[in-house]
């Protein structure tokens, strides 16, 4: 209940707060959003599941959303960052979709 | 049916070894069951029971003394066997095919095994015992690579079905207030902080430019230098035309005013137009009607060779077909139109070279004087020609192509 609260302010605060972002890290914001996302599906998988850690979690979300960015980093440098972006944002999706999949045949069992 | 030979040739070679008396009791057994499932582990188990003990002898002492009792348990197994007589004999053969290469006493364990637990339990799983014990610890390694990053394995989803919504429900309600639950909200509170100023970047043009990478951006640049290029060339295509509309609109109205001007002139001097100018008033009086039609006609080209540009007789314009008729009754017409004394000659033109002409010696003045008649010119700044003629536009004469 926390953490939703958690999500739900941190939205309300983006909307209207407005914080200014520092040049650098912009272009790996979106990136690092889709990766914080796919380790939130898996979150909630593992909770329906009954396995969920906290520590699990938060070093998954970490690594995951440092992972991302250095890829789009890494990506950047060596020339071909649209196209590692679009790479990784396609795997993230993929594995988003599945932990859907899993959270739907947990919450409708169908 | 090849398997099923295999056992009777283990058995022989068995008996063989063994005591020679025993071959026949040895083949009998083989034969007796068809070396179905229940010879082999009949002899098997007898020889299990000695643990270590010499195939031989054991073989032996079985084949010599004990052949009623090795039967009986043969018959046992036998009967246990049957209901499954089918599938039975496949894996035991598989077995004593195993044991050939296989240790003894490896063997001797397994169909031990077998031969307690074959009525029940299925036949692969007794039949492979080295990963017999594997199927318990199958499931995790299997779902170990499925996990997903936070998660530890997951022991199937099928218990946990039904709980799903419930753990759902218990997660969101009651709040518990721990250090995990505190960490997740922050984490997830950046998460959604992320989220929206990523959206109202995205939804902000200038902020998208500032966040894009530098190949984005060459590539807008470029889109962008295109589209000027392109946007230029139509503006430049565009006044181009105004300019040409411009230009003809121009030039249509200049015509116009130069043919306006034409008409005018020409109407002046075609007669459908007034005149007015300078010029001189020429006044012919003739009391005794001595003036004639030619005299008005010389007094006109004169008039016309000094440069008079418009000219009215009383109330009648000179125009190119303008005729002079002397009436029998005396007086004159012009036009076919009778005009009466004095006659009075408006022109307009040069004064001061209609007046000399006039008054040149042995000219119209001194003619008409001759004539008992007198011309009185009088010079004005303004005469006014109000005299019109309708036009008549030609019937026969068309302009010629130059």
């Amino acid at each position: 209940m926390i953490a939703v609260l958690g999500l739900v302010i941190g939205v309300v605060v983006g909307l209207f707060v407005q914080p200014e972002v520092p040049d650098a890290v912009v272009p790996y914001l979106p990136i690092a959003v889709v990766a914080a996302l796919d380790a939130v599906f898996g979150g909630v998988r593992a909770m329906l599941d009954g396995i969920f850690n906290d520590k699990v979690f938060i070093v998954s979300f970490l690594s995951n959303v440092v992972v991302a960015a250095l890829i789009v980093f890494l990506g950047d440098q060596l020339g071909v960052g649209s196209q590692l972006s679009t790479g990784v944002v396609v795997v993230l999706g993929i594995r988003i979709f599945s932990n859907a999949a899993a959270i739907r045949r947990h919450v409708f069992r169908a | 049916m090849e398997e099923e030979r295999e056992p009777a040739v283990a058995e022989q070679a068995v008996g063989k070894t063994g005591a020679e008396p025993g071959k026949s009791a040895g083949d009998e057994a083989a034969a007796k069951p068809a070396g179905k499932a229940v010879d082999a582990p009949v002899s098997e188990a007898d020889r299990e029971s000695d643990p270590d003990g010499s195939e031989d002898a054991a073989e032996a002492a079985e084949e010599a003394g004990g052949t009623p009792a090795a039967e009986e348990p043969a018959e046992k197994s036998d009967a246990t066997a049957e209901p499954e007589a089918d599938s039975a004999p496949q894996p035991t053969l598989r077995l004593t095919k195993v044991t050939e290469p296989a240790p003894v006493a490896e063997a001797r364990a397994e169909v031990k095994v077998e031969s307690k637990v074959e009525p029940k339990v299925g036949t692969g799983a007794a039949a492979k015992p080295e990963p017999a014990p594997a199927p318990a610890a199958e499931p995790e390694p299997v779902s170990e690579p499925e996990a997903e990053p936070q998660a530890a394995p997951e022991p199937g989803p099928t218990p946990d079905r039904n709980t799903g919504r419930r753990r759902l429900k218990a997660a969101l309600w009651p709040p518990r207030l721990s250090r995990g639950q505190l960490v997740v909200a922050l984490l997830l509170f950046s998460l959604g902080l992320g989220l929206a100023i990523q959206v109202r970047s995205t939804n902000d043009h200038h902020s998208q430019l500032r966040g894009a990478r530098q190949e984005d951006l060459v590539r807008i640049l470029d889109e962008l230098d295109s589209r000027q290029q392109r946007l230029q060339q139509e503006k430049a295509e565009l006044e181009q035309s105004l300019a040409k509309l411009e230009n003809s609109s121009n030039q249509a109205k200049e015509a116009q005013e130069q043919t306006r001007k034409k008409v005018t002139e020409l109407g002046v001097l075609a007669g459908t137009v007034k005149a007015t100018g300078p010029g001189i008033v020429l006044t012919v009086d003739d009391p005794q009607g001595q003036v004639k039609a030619d005299m008005l006609l010389d007094t006109l080209q004169e008039l016309r060779a000094a440069g008079a540009e418009a000219i009215q007789i009383n109330d009648v314009r000179v125009v190119v077909n303008t005729y002079f008729t002397d009436l029998s009754a005396g007086g004159v017409q012009i036009d076919g139109k009778k005009v009466s004394q004095p006659y009075r000659f408006t022109v307009v033109g040069n004064p001061q070279d209609l007046t000399p002409a006039l008054n040149i010696p042995g000219g119209v003045v001194r003619t008409l004087e001759s004539h008992q008649a007198r011309a009185t010119i009088t010079q004005q700044q303004k005469v006014v020609v109000d005299a019109l003629v309708d036009p008549k536009s030609p019937q026969y004469a068309k302009p010629a192509s130059k």
